[in-house]
Formats: C-alpha cells, structure tokens, sequence
C-alpha cells in the first residue's frame, strides 16, 4: 500500500478513536443526553444573549429541539440499557406534539415580532421594555 | 268625724291651689276664695263640733261648791259615757267608783276624776315591734276650743289677707330690693301662693291640736315651720327677709333637737308616744289595752298623781335588774315578780326621776323654740318681714301658741321641777321681752315684742300650776293679739311705713283702725273694772297672777315669779299705750304721712270690729256656767286638781292647786295688783306720750346705758352672731378652703397626671405604634419600589432569571435530596 | 474514456482505498453516524449563539436542526425524523428565515450585545450545561450499553396511537399491567390549538388601517436618503421585498 500522509493520519485517529472506544461501543441514553444539553445550553443562551427578537425565537426552537432529543431518547428501543425502561411510543408522541406546538408557537412568535417591527421599527428586544416597572 | 273633716278641708284648699292657683281667675284672684272657703269650712265645723261636745259635755259652773260640783260631775261623766259609743272611737271611759261618798277636801273628791277625752287612730303608718307611729287623734274640751279658736281667726285673717295681698295680683316693684344692675325688681304678682301656703299652714297648725301622739305632733310640728319659713320669706328676693325665714326655721331647729331628746327618752323608756291608752286587738280577740303616756305617768292607781313610771324606772335601774335576772336565771318568772315588787322601792330611792325629768325638759325645748322664749326668741322679730296677715296669723296666735298648747297637753307628764324650769324661763323672757318693746320703734316690732313678753307669760303661768290660767290666756291673747296685729297692718297699709316716729294724730283719719287697736290694747293690759266686768285679757291676766301669788307663797323661795309677773303687767300696759298715743294721738309728726293716710277698705276693717268684740267677750262667763274657764276645766289633765309636791332638783316645790288660787284672800290680792300695775303703766305712758310731760327721749338720756340696752335688744343677736354664726362660718370657710385647696387640687392633681399619661400614650401612639406601622408601610412600599426594579421590561433578562432559577433549584434539589436522585 | 473512468473512479476509490484500510468490521456504525451527527448538532447550535449575523444564525439553526433530524432516525424515531424535517425544518424554520428576510434591514442585521451580558449569559449557560450533564451521568440506567432489538417502524402505531388505539407493543421494561393511554385527546386539541393559531397570526398580521404612518414606513423614508447611497439596493429590495410581501400587505396601502 502507499501510505499517504492522510491516509496515515486518517487511520491513526480512527485507531485512536477506536482506542479510546469511542466508536466501538453501541451508544446509550446518557450521550443522547449530553447532546440533548448542548442543543438546550446553546438554546438558552442564544435567548438570553441575542437582541434580536428572532434570534431569541432561534433559541426557543433549540431549546425545544433538546428536549426532543432528550424524548426520544428515552423512547428509542435502541438505546436501552439491559433492564431499564423506556418510554416507548409514548415519548416519541410527545415530541411530535412538541413539534407541533413549536411550530404553532413560531407563528404566533412571528406575528408578534412583525407587528414589533411594524409599530417600533426595530426589532430590537432590549427596546421592548414597555412593561418595565 | 267632725274634727276630722275640719282638719283636712285645709288640705284640700292647699292641694288645690298648689295645682291651680294662677288658674283660679285672673292672676290667682280667686284663690283667696277657695282658702277662704276652705278655712271656713273648717270653723262651721269646727263651731259644729263645739256644739255636740257642749251638748254631750255640757259646761257647768266652776267648782267650789262640792255637792253642785259632784252632781255636775255624775252629769257630765255620764253623758259623756253615753256620748263615748261612737262608731270607731275608743272613749276614755271615766271611772265613776268614788262618786259614792263625799269627801270634805277637794283633792279627795277630784282624786278619781279624769278628763273626758276621746281618742283613737285613723291610720298606723308603721307598726313595728314596740314602736307604732300612728295619724290619730285625742280630742278634749281644750282640742274643740282650740279648733275653733284657730280656725276663727284664720277665717278673719284670710278674709284680712284678700284685702291686704291685693298688690299681688299684678306685677310688682319691690322697693326694697335692690338689684347689682341698680334697679328695684320686678316681679310678677304671687297672689295664690300665699293662699296655698296659708292653707297648708292651717291644715298642719289642725294637726298639732288634734294628734293624738307625740310623734304626730312632731311631723305637724316640723310642717309648721316649714310653712312658717315660707310665709317669712314670702318676699325672697329681699335679703332680710330670706334671712330671716332660714333664722326662723334654724332656731326652731335648735329647739327641736331637745324635743327629739324628750321623745327619744319617752319612747325609749316607755315605749309608746301616745298621750291617751289604746286598745288594740290581741291574739284571739281578746282586747288589749296599751297605757298611754297620761296612765304611765299618773295611773289610777296612786289617783293620778304623778309619779315616775314604771319603765322609766326600770330603764334607769337597769343594772340591778340585769341583776335580778342573773340571779333568778333559772326561774325568770320569780324574777319578773321580784322586779315587780321592788319598782316601787326603787322609785322612792329615787330611779328613774332624771329621765321623766329631761324628758319633760326635752319637750319642752321644742316649745322654747316654737314659742319664742328665752334663748330662742330672736327669730320672732325678725319673722315680722313676713306679710302682716302672716304676721297676725302665724306669728302672734297660733304658731306660736302651739308651743304653749303642748305644753297644756303634755301637762301631765311635767314634774314639777320641769314646771319650775318653764315658769323660770317663761318669766326670763316676759322679761326680756318687755324691756326691748319699751324702746323699739317699729310697730310691729313692738307687737312681736309684746307676743314674746305674753308667751312668756302663758309658760309661767303652766309653770306655777295654772294650767287653766295659762291655756285661757292662750285663747283671750289670740284674739287680741291678732286684732292688734291685723289694726298695725291697716295702720302701715295706710302709712307705708313702719316707723311711729313718722306717725301721730291718725286716729281723726282711722277711726275704726284706732277704735279697734284701743279695744286691743285694754285687752292686752287686762283691764276692767276689778271685781265686777273685764276685757277678755282681764279675766285670764287675773287668773295668771293669782296662780303666780299663790304659787310664791307656797315657794317663798321662787316668789320673784310673781313679781315679774306684776312688773310684766305694769311694762306691757307702758309700752302698749306708748304704742297707741305714737300712733292715734297727739299731732302728726311727719305731715306727709298724715296728708296720704286713710281708713281702710271694708274688707279689711270687719274682721277688726269681729276680732274687737271677741276680745271683748271671750273672757265673759255666761249665766248657767258657759265660759272659757270652764270648758277649759273639762280638759284638766287628770290629777292636776290637787296641789302636787315633789321635786328633786330643786329642793321640794309645791305647785298649788288653781282653784285654791280662786280663793278670796289670793283672788283679791291679784286682782288689786293687776289694776294697780295697768293703770300705773297707762298713765306714765299718758305722761310721757299723750299729754308730752315728760320727754321720752330726756329719760332715754338719763338711762343712757339701759336704753342702749334694751334698744340693742339685749345683743342677743349680736352674742349669736358671734357664739354660733362666726364660728360656723369660720368653719365653713375652712372647709371650703379645704375643699377648693386640698381636695380640689387633688383632683387637678389626678387630671394633670392623667393628661399627661395621656400625653405619654398619645406619644407612644403617634411614635411607637403608628410608626410600627407606618414603618411597615414604608418598608412594603421600599421593598416594592426595590423589587420593581426587577422588571426591566427586558425579555432578555427575565429568561436569565428562569435560568438561574432552575439551575438554583436543581443544585438545592440535589443538595437536600441527595439520597433521594442517587435512587 | 479510460481516463475519464480513472479520475472519476479515482476520488472514489481512494476514500472506498481508505476505507478499506480501517479496521471495518470494529467500527459501530451506530455509534459512528450518532458522533457525526451529534457534532453536527451541537456544532451548529454553538455557531448560532456564536454568531452576530441573523442570517447566519438562521443557516447554522437549519444545520442543527437537520442533524437533529438523523439523530431521531439513529435513535429508531424514523416517523418523527421525518416529521421533523418536514414540519421544524421545513416549515417554521423557513417561516423563521421569512422572518429574517422581513426584518433583516441593515441596522437589525447584527446587533452585538454588550461584552458583560454575554460572559454573564456564558457563565450561566455553564452552570446549567454542568447541572445538565451531571444529572444525565448520574443515573446508571442510562448508561448501560443499548441492547436494542429491531422494532417495527413506528408510523403505523403513532398514527394509530394518535387516534386512539394502542398498536404497539408494550415498552421494553415497563410494567405489564400500566395503562396505555390512546392520544385522540391530545390530537383534537393540537388541531384546534394550531387553528386558533392560524386564526390568530392572521389577525395579528392582519393590514390595519393606518391614519398615521407605520413606524417602519417613517424609519424607512428618514433613513432612506443617507442609505439609499450605500445599501439602497439592499434597502430598496427589502423595502419592496416588504411592501410586497403577503405576510404584510399593508405596506402596499
């Protein structure tokens, strides 16, 4: 064989990859888990950094995102563990009815922000401070 | 019944002017009716009443022939007992047991005899162990006399007084008070008042005389000058006359505190006030008479001679009976019997005669005070502030009588060591009395004067045994007293001045006025012709210096009685004659007087001319024995016809019997020196007034001192003043500098504290509570204001609020249930 | 032609040369694909909180979504993968990316936020990545390998389920007797929930009668002098892009 640079280097991680097992063992809930928190983190700090009204929307749909994966990851045949339990279909109807809802919420949200834009010329949420005590 | 219905139609009179008096016709006119009317009532019946006793009690001739006197004794005993069965009545029933023999003395034959007297009650108040308070009546020759001697004169004077108040009957001008704005007052006309209080003051005067028990008497007593204090004050809003009412009623006062010492000693010794027995229902019907003071103190037994009763006895032996007791314990009834058989050995030793004594003295006290006698005379001049009627009425013939008629009634009871006591003071104030009216100058003062002197001359003469004597001069001197008062009314009326310095020569121009006053004025001097025909006062004059002569012989020790009763007669013919020459006779002193001095009207002239015959006759004793004098001698107390001897205080005195006063050596004696001293005292008043010999007020200088005397009255006013007023005063100002100083600053002490713990709680109040609460507030309202800051209004930054909120809530979660997720 | 088929084949043979080369039959695929994926995922949303353009957030939240997608199909959720294509990243995705398109005039595009709030937010977002993780490791259930057997697709049983009846089996480990609920409940009211919300955005968005101008046509005639020189292509089309668009015909009035 010619042992490219890349090639070597490509087998090289993927040993290491397959070292460190990464790759080699079946994945369980608890990674489904940790990528369930990521999207939900990135989520809410997307809606507590950004000013613009539609990337908080943007982080409302992570968050819900998130959650989603957390359900179906708990539903998921797959990745059950040996004896543990799982949600079944139950979770996978939930997150469609989370979907669902996301979507309604999206449009309500997005009138709303029009109607902002429209009234204030700005879409700026840190100007909506109307409600302030 | 009759007295009965006499007594109360004055009542109604009162009653019905208290509630319609400014009703009755134009400003009360017509009161004076419906008060005459009533009193009139009262005297018709009153003469009806006196018209059936004389029928049943028929009067006979006096008693020095003892056969006649013993025929007329079975007559009069036994129409009496017929008399007696009256429905309701409880009759005295005489004892008739020694009408069989004849005894030579007099004192024998009169040993049994008792008064014909009925008495009973109408209505117990209160009956309550020993004590029985009762309305009743005892009613005797001298309660029908008095009746009608009461209501005929208050007849006269009501008729008198609808003439004299006429100035009540529209508004008035009191000239003599004088308001601080500098104006005289004015007032409107209280006609029918004065008739409501004459009314009352009949009725409760017809009370007096027909009780039946000293406790009535006392109620009526006290009535009597409560109405007496009002007719003083009649015109109140003068300061003499408002004081002198309250001067009035307070040294009555005075004396009623010794009455009440006398009742207290009666009842609580004997136990009953009623003055005749009564008889009351016992258990099983059986009748129970109860002794009445007269049989306690004089029983039949010992012939009514007066003798210390057996419960005064026993209550001053008390210790020897607690002895007896004690040792007879175990058999009371022997001891009951011991005591009984020993109270008469006790009474001769002496037990009990102090209490009979300062009862007697008790009672009497009560008559110094109504009567005017020395002490408590000073209120009798002042009370001529009152309306001249009140004057005649009230104050000259029968309030102050009343005093003398209970001394007539209570007669029987006074030993005669209290009968010493009343002659002594009743003599002190004729006295006194007669020396002040020779120098006073207002008329009226002058016949106030004169009552006192004559009251003290009806006291002396109970005093010395004239119990007759006394109550007859009682009865001739209140016709002539009130005829003389009711002309000084008509006088004044006519010259509006009291003063007889201002009068003279009035009798051209009131001729009826000085006709009668002169009848009066022989009455009162008791003159007459000696031995043949008097002046009412002649006859009762006569019969008081005869008892004082007989009397001072008995008791040479006491014989100054008799002659102060002889220098009284000789001052009271002085000053009465000095009274009418000032007033009728001579030349007008002051022409402005005179010019304005007229009769007057008719009205007030007939009762004048009524009263003058009276004073005329009423001492007159009819053929067939009619008189004064001896319907009198129906109502002798019994056992008072003996002489009696005894005392205690006093060494032994012997108080005589009258009618051995009527004996000719006395008789005559009394008689000579009652003409002598009146026409000596008419003729140096005829010198020194009439016919201007001798100038009164040259004498005054040559007695210089004594005419200050008499003309101060003695200081008796000023020596009150200072004894009693001053200190009384002084004490009252000391209280109420106390009160105001002390007391009251006590009580701004406690005010000021409490407003300052007011000031205090308010400051808590204000400071603590409220700002507890307001600081509350303040911190609700900061913590508010703070906490709105969270709102921002900034989406933003409500989701890191989430954020950190749930992350909070999963670290503490994790912390406290951290067994709980490890699960 | 032999060349042509050299450099078309050679591209490919040499990744497939590489591939053979990897120790194949090691490699969980399962695994393999969940990692590309969830870098993906997680990668992207990263780069939407990290970026400044919303235009750019926008294409990073497609990315996430869509890799959010594959993981469901991993995770044996193949119906709901493809709802989620479908209606997340097909429809309120490209409504969201409308919305940007609406708004995205040149002073809205980036706003920055300040420094301190982002490193707040960053900390914050932390502390909840660091509970987040620790509760997902702490219990042991979860982290026993899959043992997953192959099911049936589940788009039958969801549809049934949503109707009502209870098709699937019973889920591993779940007691015998629980009760399985059907969701025509749930489904009725998201039916009705999701009109309400079309009824509602409808007249939220609706052309209002205007007596005084929108504020956006006051903003957009004052600064449409200085920006018409720079951006007034830009402008202009986002002007018209607005005032043509159907969301808001109000513009047009």
């Amino acid at each position: 064989m010619n042992h490219f640079p890349f090639v070597d280097g490509m087998q090289s991680a993927m040993g290491a990859v397959l070292a460190v097992g990464l790759i080699d063992s079946p994945v369980s809930v608890a990674h489904y888990l940790v990528v369930g928190a990521v999207l939900f983190t990135a989520g809410v700090v997307c809606m507590t950094v950004k000013r613009n009204a539609l990337g908080v929307l943007m982080g409302i749909e992570l968050v819900l995102n998130g959650a989603n994966v957390n359900f179906v990851a708990f539903s998921s045949p797959y990745l059950r563990g040996e004896g543990a339990v799982s949600l079944g279909l139950d979770g996978q109807v939930i997150a469609l009815f989370v979907i669902l809802l996301a979507a309604a919420e999206a449009a309500v949200a997005l009138a709303i922000t029009l109607n902002f834009y429209n009234n204030h010329a700005t879409v700026d949420i840190d100007r909506a401070d109307d409600l302030k005590g | 019944m009759l007295l009965g219905l006499a007594w109360l139609a004055p009542l109604v009179s009162f009653v019905a002017i208290l509630f319609f008096g400014p009703r009755m016709g134009p400003h009360g006119r017509n009161a004076a009716w419906v008060a005459t009317a009533a009193i009139a009532t009262s005297l018709v019946l009153s003469l009806a009443a006196l018209g059936t006793w004389l029928v049943a009690h028929p009067v006979t001739a006096p008693v020095h022939d003892a056969h006649a006197a013993a025929v007329g004794h079975d007559a009069g005993h036994d129409a009496g007992h017929d008399a007696g069965h009256d429905a309701g009545h409880d009759a005295v029933a005489p004892s008739s047991a020694d009408h069989g023999t004849h005894h030579e003395s007099h004192g024998d034959h009169h040993a049994g005899r008792r008064p014909v007297a009925y008495a009973g009650d109408w209505y117990t108040l209160y009956h309550g162990g020993a004590l029985t308070l009762s309305i009743g009546w005892y009613i005797d020759a001298l309660t029908v006399l008095m009746f009608v001697v009461v209501t005929f004169i208050a007849t006269c004077i009501h008729v008198y007084a609808s003439g004299y108040m006429h100035d009540e009957l529209h508004d008035v001008t009191d000239h003599e008070v004088h308001l601080s704005s500098g104006g005289h007052l004015h007032r409107p006309g209280r006609f029918s008042r004065f008739f409501q209080a004459l009314s009352l003051f009949c009725f409760s005067m017809l009370g007096i005389v027909i009780a039946g028990n000293l406790a009535m008497v006392f109620i009526f007593w006290e009535l009597v000058g409560i109405c007496s204090w009002f007719l003083i004050g009649f015109y109140y809003e003068r300061k003499t006359a408002s004081t002198a009412a309250n001067k009035a009623f307070i040294v009555n006062r005075v004396g009623d505190f010794g009455m009440l010492i006398g009742l207290m000693a009666l009842w609580g010794a004997l136990g009953t006030l009623h003055f005749a027995d009564t008889t009351v229902a016992g258990p099983g019907d059986v009748a129970i008479t109860r002794p009445g003071l007269f049989s306690l103190v004089r029983p039949a037994a010992s012939g009514h001679a007066l003798q210390v009763p057996d419960g005064m006895v026993k209550f001053a032996a008390a210790d020897e009976v607690a002895l007896i007791v004690v040792d007879h314990a175990e058999r009371p009834h022997d001891g009951v019997s011991e005591i009984a058989s020993r109270i008469d050995e006790w009474r001769d030793m002496g037990y009990g005669r102090w209490l009979l004594f300062i009862a007697g003295v008790g009672i009497f006290c009560g008559c110094v005070g109504k009567s005017a006698q020395f002490p408590l005379f000073v209120w009798l001049p002042d009370a001529m502030e009152g309306p001249t009627p009140v004057s005649a009425l009230v104050h000259s013939a029968t309030m102050v009588a009343a005093g003398v008629y209970l001394v007539g009634r209570f007669y029987p009871v006074l030993t005669p060591d209290v009968l010493l006591v009343i002659a002594v003071v009743g003599g002190i104030t004729l006295f006194i009395a007669a020396t002040i009216a020779l120098v006073a100058n207002d008329i009226k003062r002058v016949l106030a004067y004169s009552t006192v002197s004559q009251l003290g001359y009806m006291m002396l003469a109970l005093g010395v045994g004239g119990w007759s004597a006394g109550l007859f001069h009682l009865v001739t001197h209140a016709f002539f007293k009130s005829l003389l008062f009711l002309c000084s009314g008509s006088v004044i009326h006519a010259c509006h001045t009291n003063d007889m310095r201002k009068m003279g020569g009035l009798a051209k121009v009131m001729p009826w006025t000085a006709g009668t006053m002169l009848v009066g004025c022989l009455a009162i001097i008791g003159a007459g012709v000696p031995f043949v025909v008097g002046l009412s006062g002649y006859y009762s004059k006569d019969a008081i210096l005869a008892q004082a002569l007989s009397y001072s012989q008995a008791n040479p020790s006491w014989s100054i009685l008799y002659y102060a009763v002889a220098g009284g007669a000789f001052l009271t013919a002085f000053y009465m004659f000095r009274l009418w020459f000032m007033t009728f006779a001579g030349t007008p002193r002051d022409h402005h007087v005179a010019d304005h001095a007229h009769e007057s009207p008719a009205v007030m002239v007939a009762p004048l001319a009524v009263l003058a015959v009276l004073a005329v006759v009423a001492g007159w004793t009819l053929p067939g024995g009619f008189g004064l004098a001896n319907l009198l001698e129906q109502a002798r107390p019994a056992g008072t016809e003996a002489s009696a001897t005894g005392g205690f205080l006093f060494g032994t005195l012997t108080v005589p019997a009258e009618h051995e006063s009527h004996a000719g050596a006395i008789h005559f004696m009394a008689t000579m020196t009652a003409f002598t001293t009146a026409a000596a005292g008419v003729l140096l008043a005829a010198v020194m007034y009439l016919w201007r010999i001798v100038s009164p007020t040259v004498v005054a200088g040559i007695f210089r001192p004594i005419y200050t005397l008499f003309a101060s009255r003695w200081y008796f006013d000023e020596i009150y003043h200072a004894i009693f007023v001053l200190p009384v005063l002084g004490i009252a100002h000391l209280a109420s500098g106390f009160d105001r100083g002390i007391i009251d600053r006590i009580i701004s002490g406690v005010a000021w504290t409490a407003r300052q713990m007011a000031g205090i709680d308010s400051w808590i109040d204000r400071t603590l509570v409220d700002g507890l609460v307001d600081a509350t507030a303040a911190a609700t309202w900061t913590a508010g204001l703070e906490l709105k800051k969270l709102q921002t209004g900034r989406l933003r930054q409500y989701v890191m609020f989430i954020v950190v909120g749930t992350v909070a809530i999963f670290v503490l979660a994790s912390m406290l249930f951290r067994a709980t997720l490890a699960g | 032609m032999m060349p042509a088929t050299l450099s078309l084949a050679l591209p490919l043979a040499l990744p497939l040369a590489l591939l053979m080369t990897l120790p194949l039959a090691a490699i969980n695929w399962h695994t393999l694909l969940f990692l590309l994926f969830a870098v993906v995922a997680c990668a992207c949303a990263v780069a939407v909180v990290l970026a400044d353009n919303v235009v750019r957030m926008a294409f990073y939240l497609v990315l996430s979504l869509g890799a959010t997608a594959g993981l469901f199909f991993l995770a044996g959720a193949e119906f709901l993968g493809a709802m989620q294509l479908m209606i997340y990243v097909g429809g309120t995705l490209v409504l969201l990316v409308f919305g940007v398109m609406l708004t995205a005039q040149s002073p809205f595009v980036a706003i920055k936020t300040s420094t301190g709030d982002r490193v707040l937010a960053g900390m914050v977002g932390a502390a909840l990545l660091a509970v987040l993780l620790q509760s997902a490791f702490r219990v042991e259930a979860w982290q026993l390998p899959a043992v997953g057997a192959v099911t049936a697709p589940t788009a039958t049983p969801l549809g049934m389920a949503l109707l009502g009846v209870r098709v699937d089996a019973p889920a591993a480990g779940a007691p015998e007797t629980a009760v399985r609920s059907g969701y025509l409940l749930p489904f009725e009211i998201v039916s009705v929930h999701l009109l309400v919300v079309l009824v509602g955005a409808a007249y939220l968005a609706r052309a209002k009668r205007r007596r005084t101008p929108r504020a956006i046509d006051v903003a957009a005639s004052s600064s449409s002098p200085p920006s018409s020189s720079s951006s007034g292509g830009v402008a202009a089309t986002a002007r018209e892009a607005s005032s043509s668009s159907a969301l808001v015909p109000g513009g047009r009035r």
